[in-house]
């Protein structure tokens, strides 16, 4: 029998000691049930199409120090936390004090605050199916804390830049946990950026805990360079008539991992995911997403699009699992494609599970190409073939981008899309 | 200004255009007419420069360069405009953008600067009022779930906005009621001027009604069989394709 590979036992050794002792304790645990992980290959069924891209060196193991320069982030118009490899960076974070909401780093956080935290820390998340949230749960250096109390609301939009620094190679790990009251409500973006071109791997984890009546809008903007393998998970918990949105925008990469898990614990919770994913050259992207309807009376609608060009490859698995007494769930899915050239690859996978018996669930699935009569239509009108590769690239997941609540985001994501194409049509 | 000459295009291995010779000058307007089948549409995406169909033999020239040498964008640049028959939809893309990418692609190439967005939707109201278009529609998808009438009258909208020298309009009056039919003839007479021609594209007689052609050509089976002025549109229209000895079967175009 051939030898499952293994997870390098360099990896379990994290640095930083700044964090407050309980978070320390808790990391030294999962670190010590880590021994002995195996590796996914092509025969482990949630990376079964992205196996062979991750590649992990031994160098990779090193934390990254938490230093360089910070600014190739997007203008943020609303407050903003700066994370350098995992590692908070209070001078270059700008956030109000406001009455009912507390952001804290993890390494700010006093003993009780630190151990009520660690009881909670990797509960939204079934790491059986987020194998890589094990890693960050036994690595992580520091982490946001971001607390609304009751009815709490903020104003703005709260930015986080993650940023790495790849000057070395090396791996980070941010982490964030959103506790979000009752009836409170935030809008966060997450942006993932990075500079340097050594090897790097960035393992991330955000959570978010939604209590009764709680509204949060969650958008992921995953920018980073062509020498990080990127490795998150985003785990929500949401409780009774709780809504929470989702954006991703994802820009493929050497191994692009998201995997998404929605529980909707309490009756009348709403979920909305859309998300947009592109690849191009030999880049690859694979979005894993979860929705566990737990409780009766509740909404999933969930849209994702792929677009691939060139040798790239992009993954899309949506679960949805409906519970036994989650009786008059709503779970709405679809996956719609467009496949660039011939070389390029393409799986999409609905997995539906439905233990009840009075549910609607609709999944849909299509992979296409761009329409010939359309491109004729648009050059017959003087455009030019690239323009209207362009614009008719856009057109399919335009509808998603335009629903990105954030101008400042949208705009950004639509530039970069844009951006993205026109080097994607460059030789046609 | 157009030349046609021994044009002769297949699709799919298979011949359509059979030796098309015609001369459109500036000023003039010109109708063909023709059973389905007859290779009318072939004619139009041939000029526009549609891939989907090979020409074989034969030449074309506007203003005397060779039209077959170029790109369909540089074709429409250089002032040739298709109306499709069958207009695309294309979610995603508006109207506006779409119509503001095109006038501006046009400008670019005759070394006017860009409209910008302000200016633009300016000029797109106007046009859109002349075809009677709510505005609207300049925010909705390219076509996307406007009527038959609506898509035609989209169609003039883009030739009114980019004024082209030569204007095709396929089978233009085709699933239009009478009083569409009026507001789309409207807008091709406002085309009409002394350093622009016009060819159109048509089963039935009743457009000429509107648009009252200088030359009316006949063609059937991939060739021209008869020319003449309009009165050839009206015998036409009261013997019908058979008295030329053409079979309308009306089953394929």
């Amino acid at each position: 029998m051939k030898s499952v590979p293994m997870l390098s036992s360099a990896f379990l050794h994290p640095a930083g000691e700044t964090l407050p002792e309980p978070l320390l304790a808790l990391r030294k645990e999962r670190a010590s049930a880590l021994v002995d992980m195996p590796l996914p290959t092509r025969k482990t069924e949630n990376w079964k199409y992205s196996s062979k891209y991750l590649k992990l060196a031994d160098d990779m193991a090193i934390s990254l120090p938490a230093e360089g320069k910070t600014g190739n982030s997007l203008a943020v118009p609303g407050y903003k936390v700066v994370f350098i490899n995992g590692v908070m960076i209070p001078e270059a974070s700008e956030y109000p004090d406001l009455d009912g909401i507390q952001i804290t780093s993890f390494s700010d956080l006093d003993s009780d605050k630190a151990k009520a935290l660690a009881a909670k820390l990797g509960s939204t998340l079934n790491h059986d199916q987020a194998q890589f949230a094990r890693l960050n749960g036994a690595r992580f250096e520091d982490g946001l804390f971001i607390r609304l109390k009751p009815g709490a609301v903020l104003d703005q939009p709260l930015f986080i830049i993650h940023e790495t620094n790849a000057d070395a190679s090396g791996s980070a790990y941010p982490r964030i946990f959103v506790e979000s009251g009752a009836n409170s409500q935030l809008t966060l973006v997450e942006e993932y950026i990075s500079s340097g071109d050594a090897q790097v791997l960035v393992n991330t984890v955000t959570e978010f805990s939604l209590a009764d009546g709680a509204n949060v809008t969650s958008i992921r903007l995953n920018m980073e360079g062509e020498n990080v393998q990127h490795i998150g998970a985003t785990g929500v918990l949401q409780q009774r008539s709780s809504r929470f949105e989702s954006h991703c925008v994802g820009f493929g990469g050497p191994l692009r991992r998201h995997d998404l898990q929605v529980r909707l614990e309490g009756e009348g919770a709403e979920t909305k995911l859309n998300g947009v994913v592109v690849t191009q050259g030999k880049q690859h992207y694979d979005n894993h997403t979860s929705i566990d309807h737990v409780a009766a009376h509740c909404n999933s609608e969930e849209t994702y699009r792929n677009i691939a060009a060139d040798q790239s490859h992009a993954v899309f698995n949506g679960r949805i699992h409906i519970h036994q007494d989650a009786q008059k769930s709503n779970a709405d899915m679809n996956n719609k494609n467009l496949l660039l050239s011939n070389g390029a690859e393409i799986d999409t996978k609905p997995e539906l599970e439905i233990y009840a018996d009075d549910v609607k669930c609709a999944h849909g699935a299509t992979i296409g190409q761009l329409d010939e009569t359309s491109v004729f239509y648009l050059v017959s009108r003087g455009i030019g073939r690239r323009q209207a590769n362009v614009l008719l690239t856009m057109a399919f997941i335009n509808e998603l981008v335009q629903q990105i609540p954030v101008e400042a985001v949208r705009e950004t994501a639509q530039a970069r899309l844009s951006d993205f194409f026109e080097q994607t049509f460059q030789e046609a | 200004m157009l030349s046609i000459k021994n044009l002769h295009a297949s699709v799919e291995g298979k011949e359509i255009l059979k030796g098309i010779n015609l001369e459109i000058k500036a000023g003039e307007v010109h109708a063909i007419m023709g059973p389905n089948g007859s290779g009318k549409s072939t004619l139009s995406q041939v000029l526009a420069g549609n891939d989907a169909f090979e020409v074989t033999e034969g030449e074309v020239t506007l203003n005397g360069d060779n039209l077959l040498d170029l790109e369909t964008e540089e074709r429409a640049r250089e002032g040739i405009f298709l109306a499709f028959q069958y207009p695309v939809e294309i979610p995603g893309v508006s109207n506006l953008q779409f119509l503001r990418t095109a006038v501006n692609a046009m400008r670019k190439h005759k070394g006017e600067d860009e409209m910008n967005a302000a200016e633009f939707m300016k000029l797109a109201k106007e046009v859109s009022k002349q075809v009677d278009l709510d505005p609207a529609f300049l925010k909705r998808g390219v076509n996307e779930g406007f009527s038959g009438g609506e898509k035609k009258r989209n169609e003039i909208m883009q030739a009114l906005l980019l004024q082209p020298k030569l204007a095709i309009l396929d089978e233009t009056d085709s699933g239009l009621d009478i009083d569409a039919l009026k507001v789309v003839s409207d807008g091709v007479n406002a085309l009409r001027s002394e350093d622009r021609a016009i060819l159109m594209v048509t089963h039935y007689q009743r457009l000429l009604n509107h648009i009252v052609p200088d030359y009316v050509h006949v063609l059937a089976g991939g060739k021209i069989i008869k020319s003449g002025g309009r009165e050839l549109a009206l015998e036409l229209e009261e013997k019908g394709y058979g008295w030329l000895g053409i079979k309308d079967d009306d089953t394929s175009n």
